[in-house]
């Protein structure tokens, strides 16, 4: 008995262990990850910066408009990311809906690359 | 069906391309047709309904505005407007006579000697430097105070534009442009907002349809706690879609304010009006 439960323990700590000590760096780009969605999310809901709540549900983000489509389920959607970065960004090929409200963020100059690439990763999440 | 009609309406056409100056715009049939499309877009609203902007697409909000104006507070507003003519009555009915309830519906109108278009605000400030008095601040306080008291003399009055010159069917285009061109850093233009959307969310905010935008000014806004004329909200506005703002009183948006004055003809007078 004490001995099944003194291996039991010792393996999980071997485990723990393994998992706190050995990949130091995968545990840092996760969190780096989830930081990076982290300010994805501010930045889309930000007044001065993507207010994509202005025209868009997003999240939980408190009194959206409905100009724009829901922002949900947005992995099924654009199984290829590229594609909603361009939508974003507002690649020439990604102006397909005549007289739309949706500003051209990147070609536009509002966001800067970087700042589009977070917030599709916050928004990837939806 | 919407679709459709989203190409017919020649506001959609002439985005973009510089046509919409070579194009000869027939203002009357332009009119019909966005009575037309606000009326196919919700047909259970009344085109005499659009007087009362936002709060026609929300029972609610319509309910809680209309307690609102039951007790407006724009009323020491119109008082004010009242003493302010009265101070310079003399210089006042010289210009526009002395009946307070034949002013407001005269306006907005186009000069032909001038060759430009003339608002109810430039013609009260012209008046006052003309007899030596000092012009009033162009986009709030007096002036919209004196606007208020001529616009409430004048309820129940039909906003009657009218176009009948070369000159006058060119700053209906002028205006008609501005409020089509998408302008600023987010490509937006007023018929975005207050003709394809009207009716949706932007945030909190109900956007109000184009057709009666100009009945009911100057608005008293919650936002403000005080009175602010059309062109104040058109400042607002273009700051909004990160556009630079024209000139209150300045030939753009007195176009503009002749192009939406044109297009809700035939609608009641019913300024001031409180706004939220
Ligand atoms: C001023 C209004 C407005 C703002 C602000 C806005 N959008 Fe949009 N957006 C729209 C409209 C309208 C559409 C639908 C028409 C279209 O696809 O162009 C749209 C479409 C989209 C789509 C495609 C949706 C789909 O179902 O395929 C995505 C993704 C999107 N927006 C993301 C964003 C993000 C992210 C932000 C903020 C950084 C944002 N939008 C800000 C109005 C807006
Ligand atoms: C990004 C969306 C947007 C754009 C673009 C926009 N507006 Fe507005 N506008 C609003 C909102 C929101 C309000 C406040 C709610 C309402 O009354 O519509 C408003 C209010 C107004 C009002 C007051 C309506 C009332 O009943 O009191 C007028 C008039 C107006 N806008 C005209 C314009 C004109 C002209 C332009 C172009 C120069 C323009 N707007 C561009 C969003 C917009």
């Amino acid at each position: 008995m004490m001995n099944s439960k003194m291996k039991q323990l010792l393996t999980a700590l071997a485990i723990s262990t393994a998992v706190t000590a050995a990949p130091v760096s995968s545990v840092q780009a996760a969190e780096k990850a989830a930081s990076t969605i982290e300010q994805g999310k501010k930045l889309a809901y930000s007044r001065s910066k993507g207010n994509c709540l202005a025209c868009h549900m997003a999240g939980e983000g408190a009194m959206p408009g409905n100009i724009g489509p829901a922002l949900i389920a947005m992995k099924l959607r654009y199984p290829d990311k590229q594609k909603l970065y361009n939508k974003v960004w507002g690649t020439a090929e990604a102006q397909t809906v005549p007289n739309s409200m949706m500003p051209r963020f990147g070609h536009n100059g509002i966001l800067s690359d970087s700042e589009i690439s977070k917030i599709v990763d916050y928004i990837y999440t939806l | 069906m919407k679709k459709t009609l989203l190409i017919a309406l020649s506001l959609g056409v002439t985005v973009g391309a510089a046509s919409t100056t070579a194009l000869a715009v027939d203002p009357e049939m332009d009119r019909q047709q966005t009575v037309d499309y606000f009326k196919a877009k919700n047909p259970k609203i009344a085109p005499e309904e659009y007087i009362n902007g936002a709060y026609i697409y929300n029972a609610d909000k319509f309910a809680q505005w209309e307690a609102a104006e039951e007790f407006p507070p724009y009323l020491d507003a119109i008082d004010a407007g009242e003493a302010a003519w009265n101070k310079d009555k003399a210089v006042f009915e010289k210009c526009f006579g002395s009946d307070v309830s034949k002013i407001r519906a005269k306006y907005p109108y186009f000069d032909d000697a001038a060759n430009k278009v003339i608002t109810l605000e430039a013609s009260i400030n012209k008046c006052r430097t003309d007899a030596g008095l000092k012009p009033y601040k162009l986009k709030k306080g007096t002036i919209a105070r004196v606007s208020a008291f001529l616009a409430y003399n004048a309820r129940g009055q039909k906003i009657d534009v009218k176009i009948d010159s070369e000159g006058a069917r060119k700053a209906y285009e002028a205006g008609r442009a501005l409020y089509i061109e998408p302008r600023g850093q987010l490509g937006l233009s007023c018929a975005k907002c207050h003709t394809y959307n009207a009716g949706r969310k932007a945030r909190s905010n109900l956007l109000s349809p184009h057709l009666g935008h100009t009945t009911h000014f100057p608005v008293f806004r919650a936002k403000w706690q005080a009175l602010g004329t059309l062109h104040r909200r058109y400042v607002g506005c273009n700051k909004n879609m990160r556009a630079k703002p024209f000139k209150a009183q300045g030939t753009e948006y007195s176009n503009l304010e002749f192009f939406e004055a044109y297009t809700s003809n035939g609608l009641e007078i019913n300024g001031p009006g409180y706004r939220e």
